[in-house]
C-alpha cells in the first residue's frame, strides 16, 4: 500500500474501465452492430415522429394565431360572457394603445348574427366586420381566398347598378347558399337600435376553410357596412392583436393590462359591459393549448416506449455479453478490481453502444426528418378539404418542422434508457462471486 | 519470519443437500520468499485454501494474516485493496483480458493501482522481458500460445509488485516444453524479486522445482518437505 499514485489516478482508471469497453463493445462486432441497428431504428422512429408533430403544432399554432385570431384579444367581459351587442370598448382605446404600445399590431372587429339570403335559401350567419386597412398587419384572413377578391369597399358592378358593401362569405356557406363571387346576398339582423337591419351586398369572395364556424356560418364585411347596417357608431366588439415576437406573449398580455387599467382609470367603462380583458392565444384557444401539451405528452410516452423496446435488445446483449465473460470479470476481482469499477465498466459498454447508436440515428434521422419538412407527406387524396379535429383546420399536406433540440432530447431519450437498462446486467456483474465463476 | 499464517482455517460448504468439510483446522506459516508447492489430489482442498489466502472465499473458521494484515477481518473493499497491493494471482488458464494485448494486461493492475504511465510502461516492459515476451508485447492473447499467456499472466502479477504470488495449477494446461519456460520464469522471479510464490499443482515437475512442498490430503496437510534442503543435508 505504499505505492506512490498519481492525483490522476481516477481519471487514468476511468479511461481504462472506457477502453476496455470499447474493445468489449467489437468483441462480437455482428452482435453488437444489431444491438445498435435496432436502437438507430428506434431513434429515427422517435426524430420522424417528433419532426411531423413539431410540424403539425406549428400548423395548429400559426392558424390559431396567425389566420384569425391573433397572438392576444382584447373584450368587455360581457362580450366574452353573453355576445352582448352593447359591450363594446371604446373607439379610442384603439388610437391610445397603438400610441402607447407602437410595438403592437392592433386590429378593431365587430360581431353580429343575422340571417343571409339568397336567391334560393336562407341561412343563419355570423357577421365579423374587419379594418381591411389594419387586418392585414395581425392576421391572414384577407389572404385566404379560394376565389374571388379581398376587396370589402363599395362595388358598384352589382345587378341594380347600385353600390352594394362587399362582402366575403365561409366555405360552406357559400356552397350551402349557393352563392359565388359577384352573387348577392341579403343579411336580416336586429340593429342596436332595436330596429330591423337589412341590406344587399355583393359576394366579393370565398374564403378557403379557416375555421368551422366560421366556414359555415361566416360572413366578412367592412367596419364601415357593419356600422351602417347594424346602426352602431362607435365602438368595437374585439381588439385583435400580433406581435413581432411571441416570446414576449407575456410581458406585453401584462403591459397590455396595464395600458388598459390606465385606460380606465381616465375614461371609465360602463358597469352593464363590465372590464376589458386581455387574453391570449393560449386561452382563447384552450382546445388548441391542450393539444399541443397532449402531442408533447404523447410523443414523450412514444419515444419511452420505442426506445425502451429497443433497448430491451440491448440489455439482452449486455445480459448474454456479462454472462459469457464470468470467468473474465472472476479474474479482475482477484487481481483487485472494485465492484463499482466492474459496474462502471458494464455500464460503459451500454453508454458506448448507445453513443454510437445516437450517432448512427441522427445522422440518418436527420436527412429523413429534412425531406419531410421540405415534401411533407400528401393526405389530400384522403382528406376532405377543410378537413378539422376539434376545431382545428388541418392542411392537406403534412410537414415536418426540424428542430435540432428535438434531436439532441431523442438521443438524450436513448442514452438514459440504455443506461437504465444497462443496470441489470451491470449489477448481475458486480454480485459475481470470484471463488465460484474462477472454478 | 512468517510472511503468510493460517491458524485453524476451516471451510465448509453446501453442495445440494450435502455439507462437504473441505478444509479441516489448518495450520500453516510460510517464509518471505519461499518457493512452496500446494500438492495432492484432485478434490484436496489445495483450491479453496488458495482461494481463502487471496481473500477470494471466506474460511468458515480460522484466521489468515499476512505479516500483520488480519484478511478475515477486512470489508469487502479492503479485501480489494489487499489483492491489488499486496498479492498477485496466476490460474490456470484464461488469466488475461482477451481485448487487451500482453503489454495493456500487464499495465491493468498498476492502472488500477494508480501507478504513473512513466512507471507502468516501464516495469510492464521490464517484466515482460524477463519472462522473455517483450517481443510479442503488442499481441493479444488470442495471438499467443498458453505458454506465453501464463508467463504474461506471471510477469503482470510481478509488475504490481506483490509480497504472495498465488498460482493455482498454473502449468495444468500446457505441454513440457512450456511448463518448464514459465516454470524458469517463476522460479528465477522469485529468487531475483525476493518475492514468495505458493502454487498449488499436482504436476511433477512443478514439485520437483518447489523448495517446499505441503501435501494436502481430505483438507488437511498430510506433510510438509523441504526436498532440497533434505538433500543438501
Amino acid at each position: 500500500m505504499s505505492i506512490p499514485t498519481t492525483a490522476a489516478a481516477p481519471l487514468q482508471r476511468l479511461a481504462l474501465l472506457l477502453f476496455i469497453a470499447w474493445r468489449n463493445l467489437w468483441r462480437n462486432p455482428a452482435r453488437s452492430a444489431l444491438t445498435i441497428s435496432a436502437l438507430v431504428g428506434g431513434l429515427i422512429v422517435v426524430i420522424l415522429y417528433a419532426s411531423l408533430l413539431e410540424g403539425m403544432m406549428r400548423q395548429m399554432v400559426r392558424y390559431a394565431t396567425e389566420v384569425t385570431t391573433g397572438h392576444l384579444q382584447i373584450h368587455r367581459q360581457a362580450y366574452i360572457d353573453d355576445r352582448d351587442l352593447y359591450a363594446t370598448l371604446p373607439s379610442d382605446y384603439l388610437a391610445h394603445i397603438e400610441h402607447d404600445l407602437p410595438t403592437l399590431h392592433v386590429a378593431p372587429r365587430l360581431y353580429a348574427a343575422a340571417l343571409a339570403s339568397s336567391a334560393t335559401t336562407s341561412v343563419g350567419a355570423l357577421i365579423e366586420a374587419v379594418d381591411p386597412v389594419r387586418e392585414p398587419a395581425v392576421t391572414t384572413m384577407l389572404s385566404h381566398l379560394r376565389r374571388g377578391e379581398a376587396s370589402l369597399g363599395l362595388s358598384a358592378s352589382t345587378s341594380s347598378a347600385a353600390s352594394r358593401y362587399n362582402v366575403i362569405v365561409g366555405a360552406q356557406l357559400a356552397k350551402n347558399m349557393g352563392v359565388a363571387p359577384g352573387d348577392e346576398l341579403v343579411l336580416v339582423t336586429q340593429a342596436a337600435d332595436g330596429s330591423i337591419g337589412n341590406d344587399l351586398y355583393r359576394v366579393a369572395a370565398v374564403l378557403k376553410p379557416l375555421e368551422p364556424n366560421f366556414d359555415r356560418m361566416g360572413v366578412l364585411m367592412s367596419i364601415e357596412a357593419y356600422r351602417q347596417l347594424m346602426s352602431l357608431e362607435s365602438g368595437f366588439h374585439e381588439l385583435a392583436i400580433k406581435l413581432d415576437d411571441i416570446g414576449t406573449l407575456a410581458t406585453d398580455q401584462q403591459q397590455l393590462v396595464d395600458e388598459l387599467a390606465a385606460l380606465q382609470r381616465q375614461q371609465p367603462l360602463d358597469t352593464l359591459g363590465g372590464e376589458a380583458v386581455v387574453r391570449n392565444w393560449q386561452q382563447l384557444t384552450p382546445a388548441v393549448a391542450d393539444m399541443l401539451q397532449l402531442s408533447r405528452s404523447m410523443l414523450i410516452i412514444l419515444g419511452f416506449i420505442v426506445v425502451g423496446l429497443a433497448s430491451l435488445g440491448m440489455l439482452n446483449t449486455m445480459l448474454m455479453a456479462v454472462h459469457e465473460r464470468s470467468h473474465e470479470f472472476g479474474i479482475l476481482l482477484a487481481i483487485g478490481m472494485k465492484r463499482r469499477w466492474l459496474l462502471l465498466m458494464v455500464m460503459w459498454e451500454s453508454l458506448l453502444l448507445a453513443l454510437v447508436a445516437a450517432l448512427l440515428g441522427s445522422l440518418l434521422g436527420l436527412p429523413l426528418a429534412h425531406y419531410l419538412a421540405t415534401h411533407g407527406i400528401d393526405f389530400s387524396a384522403s382528406m376532405p378539404d377543410g378537413y378539422d379535429w376539434g376545431g382545428i383546420v388541418f392542411e392537406p399536406v403534412m410537414r415536418g418542422y426540424l428542430e435540432p433540440s428535438q434531436v439532441v432530447q431523442a438521443c438524450v431519450l436513448t442514452l438514459l434508457v440504455s443506461l437504465l437498462a444497462s443496470l441489470l446486467p451491470a449489477w448481475h456483474t458486480a454480485r459475481l462471486k470470484p471463488a465460484e465463476v474462477l472454478r | 519470519m512468517a510472511l503468510l499464517t493460517l491458524e485453524g482455517i476451516s471451510k465448509r460448504y453446501r453442495q445440494g443437500e450435502v455439507e462437504v468439510q473441505a478444509l479441516h483446522a489448518i495450520d500453516l506459516t510460510v517464509a518471505e520468499g519461499e518457493f512452496a508447492a500446494l500438492v495432492g489430489p484432485s478434490g484436496s482442498g489445495k483450491t479453496t485454501l488458495l482461494n481463502i489466502i487471496g481473500g477470494l472465499d471466506a474460511p468458515s473458521s480460522g484466521q489468515v494474516r499476512l505479516d500483520a494484515t488480519e484478511l478475515t477481518a477486512l470489508s469487502e473493499a479492503a479485501l480489494s485493496d489487499f489483492r491489488l497491493f499486496q498479492l498477485g494471482f496466476v490460474f490456470q488458464a484464461y488469466n488475461l483480458v482477451p481485448v487487451l494485448s500482453a503489454l495493456e494486461n500487464v499495465e491493468l493492475v498498476m492502472v488500477l493501482q494508480g501507478r504513473s504511465d512513466h512507471e507502468r510502461r516501464a516495469r510492464a516492459e521490464h517484466y515482460l522481458e524477463l519472462v522473455g515476451l517483450k517481443a510479442l508485447m503488442h499481441r493479444r492473447p488470442a495471438a499467443l500460445s498458453g505458454g506465453q499467456q501464463q508467463r504474461v499472466a506471471v510477469a503482470r502479477a510481478l509488475a504490481a509488485g506483490p509480497r504472495l504470488v498465488l498460482a493455482d495449477e498454473p502449468t495444468a494446461n500446457l505441454d513440457s516444453e512450456n511448463a518448464e519456460a514459465l516454470l524458469d520464469s517463476m522460479y528465477h522471479l522469485a529468487r531475483e524479486e525476493r518475492i514468495t510464490f505458493l502454487f498449488s499443482t499436482h504436476d511433477p515437475r512443478v514439485m520437483a522445482r518447489a523448495e517446499r512442498i505441503i501435501t494436502l490430503r481430505d483438507g488437511q496437510i498430510v506433510s510438509d518437505q523441504r526436498p532440497h534442503a533434505a538433500a543438501t543435508a
